[in-house]
């Protein structure tokens, strides 16, 4: 019998606890537990199983509840509609109280429990009409709110528990209204950016996903207001289940738009990307999901022309951490705009810019929690470029005072002092550099420049030029392997030589920084944050706490970035990006 | 029920707002320390923790308005060489 290490190259190592698992890349790992005294390992389980039937094949009912004690309610059972209730084990369904309103089209999306359950809106038995009903559910009978949703409508989205729910979007015609449940009334809250119908809810009531419709749309609700999130990897509408939280969520199922082309696959969410996951084994519309999004339940649906009783379970070991968040750093000295900086998060480097009546030349190091001035700048500027690291760092361009014009001046800093360097060969303002000291790289500026050039830590030379010219743009990596990108929505790699361009940004306003071309972030005064993973940016859904929309400044990476200054008016706002952590689960080994 | 809770407070830089609060309700900062807050309990808890003053939408938006009107001032009586494009005029700002 072969052994371990002759067919993985290591040895199954002896643990005392299990090791923090933070993503995919551990897949496949085996160790030995001595606490436990278990065989471990990760894997990366991820499938749809089948489980028992529905009595009665539906669609578009209400659901309810978890993958082993979940109920659905009402729905569309050729032809009619139904009033019925039935309720899951976790083997099988079993019949419930019936609802006082019989109806389908209700809402959906999990809100509420297998014993305090609620549903609202919806269609009744034909001849048709939009429905504002308010039903809840204690485990055995259905009881009336006399109050209804202030909106009337069908084909909504819901998310919350019995006493804490979101209704939003919906048609007679599609429609952005949300309203807000607090056990015993509704209210008309913030709209959703995108009315529409067909679309799914997860989460809760102040913080939940509107997903698809018939898009790729989904946004974030954060308790008074919608934004958009990262977008789905293919467009959903008809109806499609989901399961889990804000940031740990599932959807299945629908149909892809336009057309009638039903959906089997499955993407999960945690909380930064969707992520294509296993197809269910009955590609289905109008299903009713519940559920965690590592714990999910797909059932019933509509099958043209037929109706669904299948039920699929899914499970995974994939959990989600928390979402990304700009969070509050340590107030800059001096508050200014149009400043430059360099290093990373917990060592940053910010100098130069304009403090709204003049030019500073100060510059200022960050160690994780605070700033300390540092050496000033011989020459004081502002809309200048800078790279480098906190102890090491360059500044090149902008504008200089006395009289203000624009300059080619470069200076460089060692962590204590600025010293004199080559004069760029160009002479501007609002460039972008990356790289180091002694291997910079520095394009663009005003009136958006194409040009590009290299710094070998004493002396510039001429690039190739950018495919698109650009002013006040952000950049990401090193001489030989740069990013540039912003101000424009183009986005352009060099490789020592020459620019490429590469997928876009889907905001032109952002602008942003990285230390690797592969791990760049992009940030909009008002905006959404954009990461790049190296092929392509992903809108987070996340927007800073102090917006401004000129001369801000990042450092860092995807992984932890440090955004400061910034403009109108004039700031010393510093704020923190935490990106969204994963965790998985480990399974243990057994025989069998 | 009105969306958000206005009110003033000092950002004391490091921790006055985690990204835990980030997730849990909206938070939004403006001119003259304003901060525009959701309206719920995570939100109201938060301003009352940083020693805030709550204000009405109209006594928020005064404030914010005063403090650009001191920065456009400010831009005003700047030398005329130093008025490009490039050092804009502070815009006025409409509170959510």
């Amino acid at each position: 019998m072969a052994e371990y290490e002759s067919i993985h190259g290591t040895r199954v190592r002896y643990l005392t606890s299990d090791p923090t698992l933070t993503d995919s890349s551990t897949e496949g790992q085996v160790w030995y537990n001595s606490t436990s005294g278990t065989n471990k390992t990760l894997v990366q389980l991820k499938a749809w199983s089948s489980g028992n039937n529905l009595n009665t094949a539906r669609r578009a009912s209400g659901a309810m509840g978890t993958q082993d004690a979940g109920a659905i309610a009402g729905g569309q059972a050729a032809p009619a509609y139904v009033n019925s209730t039935e309720e899951y084990s976790g083997y099988a369904w079993t019949a419930g109280g019936n609802l006082n309103t019989t109806r389908a089209f209700v809402n959906n999306g999990t809100v509420g429990t297998q014993t305090a359950g609620l549903t609202f809106g919806g269609e009744s038995n034909p001849p048709n009409s939009d429905l504002g009903a308010t039903e809840e559910y204690d485990g055995s009978s259905w009881t009336s709110n006399p109050t209804n949703l202030n909106t009337a409508r069908r084909d909504l989205g819901g998310a919350g528990i019995q006493t804490a729910a979101l209704a939003f979007g919906g048609t007679s015609s599609p429609t952005d209204v949300t309203e807000s449940y607090n056990g015993s009334s509704w209210t008309t809250v913030n709209s959703l950016n995108t009315g529409r119908a067909s679309l799914v809810g997860a989460g809760t009531q102040t913080a939940a996903l509107a997903i698809g419709g018939p898009s790729t749309v989904v946004e974030s609700w954060n308790g008074s207001s919608w934004t958009n999130g990262p977008s789905l990897n293919f467009q959903l509408d008809g109806g499609a289940g989901a399961s889990g939280t804000q940031t740990n969520s599932l959807t299945f199922g629908g149909r892809k738009p336009p057309g009638t082309t039903l959906v089997s696959s499955s993407e999960q969410y945690d909380g930064n990307t969707w992520v294509t996951t296993p197809s269910m084994g009955t590609a289905r519309r109008e299903l009713m999901g519940m559920g965690t999004a590592q714990a999910g339940l797909a059932t019933g649906g509509f099958t043209p022309p037929s109706f669904s009783a299948a039920t699929e379970e899914y499970n995974s070991n994939l959990t989600s951490g928390t979402r990304a968040a700009w969070s509050a750093g340590g107030n800059l000295s001096t508050a200014r705009y149009a400043l430059a900086g360099a290093g990373t998060q917990t060592a940053g480097l910010a100098f130069g810019g304009y403090s709204g009546t003049a030019m500073v030349p100060t510059a200022e190091e960050y160690n994780g929690s605070s700033w300390t001035n540092g050496g000033n700048m011989g020459t004081a500027r502002y809309r200048l470029a800078g790279n480098g690291t906190q102890t090491s760092a360059l500044a090149t361009r902008g504008f200089a005072p006395s009289p203000v014009s624009q300059t080619n001046i470069t200076e460089e800093y060692d962590g204590s002092s600025w010293t004199g360097g080559g004069n760029n060969v160009i002479t501007g303002s609002s460039s972008c550099s990356t790289g180091t000291q002694t291997a910079g790289l520095n394009w663009g500026g005003a009136p958006n420049l194409s040009s590009s050039q290299e710094y070998n830590g004493s002396s510039w030379t001429a690039g190739n030029t950018l495919n698109t010219g650009r002013s006040g743009s952000g950049g990401a990596g090193t001489q030989t392997s740069g990013l540039a990108f912003g101000n424009t929505t183009d986005t352009e790699t060099y490789n020592g030589t020459s620019w490429t361009s590469v997928n876009s940004l889907s905001n032109s306003a952002l602008s942003g920084n990285g230390a690797l071309q592969t791990a760049a972030i992009a940030v909009a005064g008002p905006g959404v944050t954009e990461t790049w993973d190296g092929t392509n940016w992903t809108s987070t859904g996340v927007s800073v706490a102090v917006p401004r929309g000129d001369g801000i400044f990042v450092v860092g990476t995807t992984a932890a970035a440090l955004k400061f200054g910034g403009n109108p008016p004039v700031t010393n706002s510093t704020e923190e990006w935490t990106s969204s952590t994963l965790a998985t689960t480990a399974s243990t080994l057994t025989t069998s | 029920m009105a969306l958000f809770i206005y009110g003033t407070a000092t950002n004391t830089g490091k921790g006055f707002f985690t990204a835990e609060d980030r997730r849990a309700f909206f938070l939004r900062g403006y001119p003259a320390d304003v901060w525009v807050v959701g309206n719920n309990e995570k939100g109201a808890t938060w301003l009352a923790e940083k020693n805030g003053v709550e204000k009405t939408k109209a006594e928020a938006q005064a404030l914010v308005t005063a403090e650009v009107q001191a920065s456009q001032a400010a831009w005003d009586a700047l030398p005329a060489e130093e008025k490009t494009d490039m050092n804009p005029r502070p815009t006025d700002i409409t509170l959510p």
